[in-house]
């Protein structure tokens, strides 16, 4: 029974590893690259781990996989948020297909804040060049 | 417990190492591709996920629960290395 | 009382990841967990803890059914060949206050396929997400604000 429950545990969890790895080859930009990748990885090393605990089904492991799992789904936003916006900022090219940037020329850079209303920024974010 | 004696846990366990391979590839792909530094930050942070996954089945093949220690290591460092890059990155905007 | 509460969380986490739940290991935790609290803490939080506690364990379910919705949406349009996809970002207007709820609150946001939270503006009245799927604006924006925002508030005050 554990042994079933593992092997459908692991498989999906590798499907969704291999879900997003499509995802970031396939999608067209940065931003929806991001949605596909880091979601999609830490759902399934969130099912691999799971895998894990029910296979071993000692308490020091199952409490160190439970442990990993929170640890995944509380740094993966985290990241994803500090490289979506750094991104952001450098001017990242965005995919033709996006209908609305309501972020646009909210950013003062000089003063370093963002405003909610819509402003004419004293800098406007760069064209993006490697850096 | 061995896992010789589950036939059908040793045939899921080359499923999903050939899928993760898979997706390692496919990572690979996005990494040397690019096309922008944040690209390649993404790349290597799903890298580091799948390396993750690889070694908690190593764990599981190989009966010992002691490997989970290294994911949980890579787990760590590899937030830090994607924090440290965005914090980088970011510095960049604000000095030109 | 709510310090006492986190000095337990601390020191469960460190009786977690070294995976030994004896006696000796706990105090430990609690030791290292009451000196991390010591550096860490200045003003005073809040109590009233243990009756949120079914409002966390519903929310945790209807959040994971939730994400896997939600994957197998952003899966579908991963696998077929066109993009069905219309992303961009846009603007959220927050009734969320402090840091810890803008914190979780964009957390969440993250953490559900087809969103991602970039930044908050400067005067905390906005969050502006990234979205993968904008068909109806207004529609996207009430979904978060009484799915999500909704819930996490009457959690956390």
């Amino acid at each position: 029974m554990i042994e079933i429950i593992v092997t459908i545990l692991l498989i999906s969890g590798a499907a969704f590893m291999l879900l997003a790895a499509i995802g970031i080859t396939r999608m067209p930009d940065l931003f929806t690259r991001m949605q596909a990748a880091t979601k999609a990885a830490a759902l399934g090393a969130s099912f691999i781990f799971c895998a894990v605990a029910f296979f071993f089904s000692e308490l020091g492991v199952t409490t160190r996989a439970a442990a990993t799992i929170i640890f995944i789904f509380l740094t993966a936003p985290v990241a994803a948020h500090m490289l979506g916006r750094a991104a952001y900022l450098l001017g990242v090219p965005k995919w033709e297909g996006t209908v609305t940037d309501e972020l646009r020329d909210r950013y003062n850079l000089e003063k370093g804040t963002l405003s909610s209303k819509s402003i004419d920024s004293i800098k406007k974010i760069p064209v993006y060049k490697q850096p | 417990m061995n896992i010789a004696e589950f036939t059908l846990l040793s045939k899921g366990l080359t499923v999903t190492i050939a899928l993760l391979m898979a997706a390692l590839f496919l990572a690979f792909i996005r990494l040397i591709k690019g096309p922008t530094l944040p690209d390649r930050i993404v790349a290597l942070d799903l890298i580091a996920t799948l390396i993750m996954g690889f070694i908690a089945i190593y764990a599981i093949g190989t009966n010992k629960p002691v490997y989970l220690d290294v994911s949980i290591a890579i787990a760590l460092t590899s937030f830090i290395g994607t924090v440290a890059f965005a914090r980088y990155l970011e510095r960049g905007t604000k000095n030109d | 009382m709510n310090v006492f509460l986190w000095n337990i969380i601390l020191a469960l986490a460190w009786a977690l990841l070294t995976g030994h739940f004896t006696v000796n290991n706990f105090t430990a935790g609690f030791v290292l967990g009451y000196l991390v609290l010591w550096v860490v803490l200045s003003g005073e939080a809040k109590s009233s803890y243990f009756k949120k506690i079914s409002l966390v364990i519903r929310f945790a379910f209807f959040y994971i059914w939730n994400l896997i919705l939600a994957s197998l949406k952003i899966a579908y349009d991963v696998i077929t060949p066109r993009h069905r996809m219309k992303s961009g970002v846009i603007a959220i207007p927050l009734d969320a206050k402090s840091d810890l709820e803008i914190t979780v609150l964009a957390n969440l946001i993250t953490i559900t396929p087809g969103t991602l939270s970039l930044d908050v503006s400067t005067d905390r009245r906005v969050l502006y997400i990234h979205a993968m799927y904008i068909d109806d604006k207004e529609e996207l924006i009430q979904e978060i604000k009484t799915e999500l925002e909704k819930r996490v508030l009457e959690m956390l005050r």
